[in-house]
């Protein structure tokens, strides 16, 4: 199954993301963020980055997770190629992010994007069924 | 649908259209453009944003109006300003996008022939498209002066004249920005993207004023049959967005503070009066003065462009509108002055004669309304009414409006077809990028006409001309 797919909008536009757990749809909800940017596929993992976050709730905690690997590719043109959520709980997020500098010679740029919103913004926990395990959804609309 | 037809361009959404609604919504749109309105989710926005509390008089919505997040794309909403709310998403994340135009010593003849040759000069002048930085690196200091400054900034050092300040919105300085209520980062995402153009549906436009409606308001505003002007139309860039980001994510916090709660978490907001909100008005004001800023910026360089091609860059500042923006003004409730917070997300403010914020040149006609059209369409110069003061806190549209997604545009037709197309129409492209041509396709838009029609038939502002493009560049 794919790890995300991108979602359309009048205006802008969205991804959903999956996992087998939460951890994972957001460690592709990343990448699918990064994929409205450039192609994902281009982007060296050259240098790690640390990310530790605190939050009132699952949903605040996806918007600033998101808007923090947009931070780093507009406010210092770090591309993040890969992430991993080390910890994850309702109010607390801890993850290292791999990637590298943006290099326009190399990585096509896709879209501007301005910022990701709580629109129609998403959780779910699809229960593990006979022969299917559990699958974690998220959905994201960004502003372009 | 239960909205209540007042005549051809009013329609209200009474209050029982959803629980909460504290005023009603008043949506301007001929039968044809509500259609358009009804197939997305404008008017549950329309009606969402009826709940918030402290709003005065409707929640409004202009023509070109579309979905957007929490708040529709065309909207307007006043909060009273002792007892209502300032919400970040009101204002969107690009904040104090805007569009300014200049008028051009040249006629469609004289520009005509030389036309490629000032499109690759722009081209080349103007920094735009995805990821471009701007000619300008800014330490952080000076960064903060331009946040407390806006155009002032640009003209005292070279951008510009004197005498375009005048011819700005708030003259180009949002006097009461605050750059310490600016975050670290938003001023790390902008400081290198002052004097860009940005990518999206942001563009400069070369075009002629092709028809006139009003002789006397355009005799004031300088524009005359088949004179060449610039349109430009582009925001605050990544400072805006991040500020945006910021403080919405600050007013989800506050909101359990004041005991607010709102139907959509888009719709974040906080008192006016309280210390979040302040802030935020703060770094708003001061995102606004980057975006005055960063068009003053362009400015510059058009004229550069103008005067490197056709041998003069005297081109007068018209006017220069935001239609993102949150303003506190005076306006009439119910018959009494009433102090109020405006917000306009993707709406045009349209102050008519009279009033002191209009230029004295202009002072007999009113607030020159800019209405750019998509791409290869046509854009409009309108003037501000008392209608517009009496029935939408002086506000107006500010654009065709978006009728079809993004990808749906991409998927109509190639960049090459496109440009194709618009050069037999005349009108010359250059883009940073084909994907974002295709977006811009101008069929993924509203008719500019049909919204600038209904505006006008309502009166909440006057056509005075029409402009034709001849050329774009675009990121």
């Amino acid at each position: 199954m794919e790890n995300f797919k991108i979602l359309e909008h009048p205006a802008d536009v969205g991804f959903e993301a999956y996992g087998k757990t939460l951890e994972e749809a957001f460690e592709n909800a990343a990448t699918a963020l990064v994929s409205l940017i450039t192609d994902p596929k281009t982007i060296r993992e050259r240098e790690g980055r640390q990310i530790e976050l605190q939050a009132g709730d699952y949903e605040q905690l996806l918007v600033r997770w998101l808007s923090e690997i947009l931070y780093l590719y507009d406010g210092s043109r770090f591309l993040t190629g890969r992430a991993n959520v080390e910890v994850l709980s309702r109010t607390f997020l801890k993850a290292k992010v791999y990637g590298e500098q943006c290099d326009t010679n190399r990585h096509p740029l896709r879209l501007d994007v301005k910022a990701v919103t709580y629109h129609q913004l998403a959780i779910l926990r699809t229960p593990a069924s006979a022969g299917r395990p559990l699958q974690v959804t998220v959905r994201v609309f960004v502003d372009i | 649908m239960m909205l209540k037809r007042l005549d051809e361009y009013r329609y209200v959404i009474p209050k029982s259209f959803r629980e909460g609604m504290k005023v009603e919504g008043l949506i301007y749109a001929n039968a044809k453009l509500l259609q358009a309105i009804e197939k997305d989710q404008t008017l549950q926005q329309v009606a969402n944003v009826a709940t918030l509390p402290g709003l005065v008089g409707r929640s409004l919505a202009m023509p070109d109006a579309h979905q957007g997040y929490g708040f529709a794309i065309g909207g307007v909403a006043a909060a009273d300003i002792r007892d209502g709310v300032v919400s970040a998403g009101g204002v969107g994340f690009d904040i104090n996008c805007g569009v300014r135009l200049l008028s051009s010593p040249f006629t469609l003849n004289e520009v005509r022939p030389k036309l490629d040759a000032l499109l690759n000069q722009m081209f080349r002048d103007i920094p735009c498209g995805t990821g471009k930085e701007g000619l300008v690196g800014l330490k952080i200091q000076q960064l903060n002066e331009v946040l407390r400054e806006g155009a002032h900034w640009a003209v005292r050092n070279g951008y510009g004249w004197e005498a375009d300040l005048e011819y700005i919105e708030e003259t180009g300085r949002i006097r009461s920005a605050d750059p310490d209520a600016v975050s670290d980062r938003a001023k790390q995402r902008g400081k290198d993207q002052l004097g860009t153009l940005g990518s999206g549906n942001h563009f400069a436009e070369v075009q002629y004023v092709a028809e006139l409606y009003d002789a006397e308001a355009a005799k004031a505003f300088g524009l005359a049959l088949e004179q060449v002007v610039v349109l430009i139309h582009t925001g605050s860039r990544g400072l805006g967005h991040q500020v945006c980001t910021d403080y919405l994510d600050t007013m989800q916090e506050a909101m359990k503070k004041y005991r607010i709660s709102v139907v959509d978490r888009q719709l974040a907001c906080v008192p006016i009066q309280s210390p979040e909100g302040q802030q935020y008005l703060k770094a708003m004001a001061a995102a606004a003065n980057f975006a005055f800023c960063n068009r003053q910026m362009i400015t510059h360089w058009m004229r550069q462009a103008f005067q490197r091609v056709l041998g003069s860059g005297e081109l007068r500042l018209v006017y220069d509108v935001a239609h993102n923006i949150a303003k506190e003004e005076t306006h009439k409730v119910d018959g009494k002055p009433h102090d109020v917070l405006v917000h306009r997300k993707g709406a045009t403010r349209a102050f008519p004669k009279g009033r002191p914020e209009v230029p004295a040149e202009y002072a007999e006609v009113g607030q020159p309304v800019l209405i750019p059209g998509s791409m290869g369409t046509c854009s409009y110069v309108l003037v501000g009414t008392e209608k517009a003061m009496e029935e939408t806190f002086g506000s107006s549209c500010h654009g065709a409006g978006r009728a079809k997604s993004r990808h749906a545009a991409k998927k109509e037709i190639t960049a090459e077809k496109l440009i194709q197309d618009l050069k037999e129409k005349g009108i010359h492209v250059r883009g940073a990028s084909k994907s974002g041509l295709t977006e811009e396709n101008p069929h993924a838009y509203k008719d500019v006409s049909e919204v600038v029609d209904v505006v006008h038939g309502a009166g909440i502002a006057k056509k005075v001309a029409k402009l034709v493009p001849l050329g774009v560049i675009k990121g």
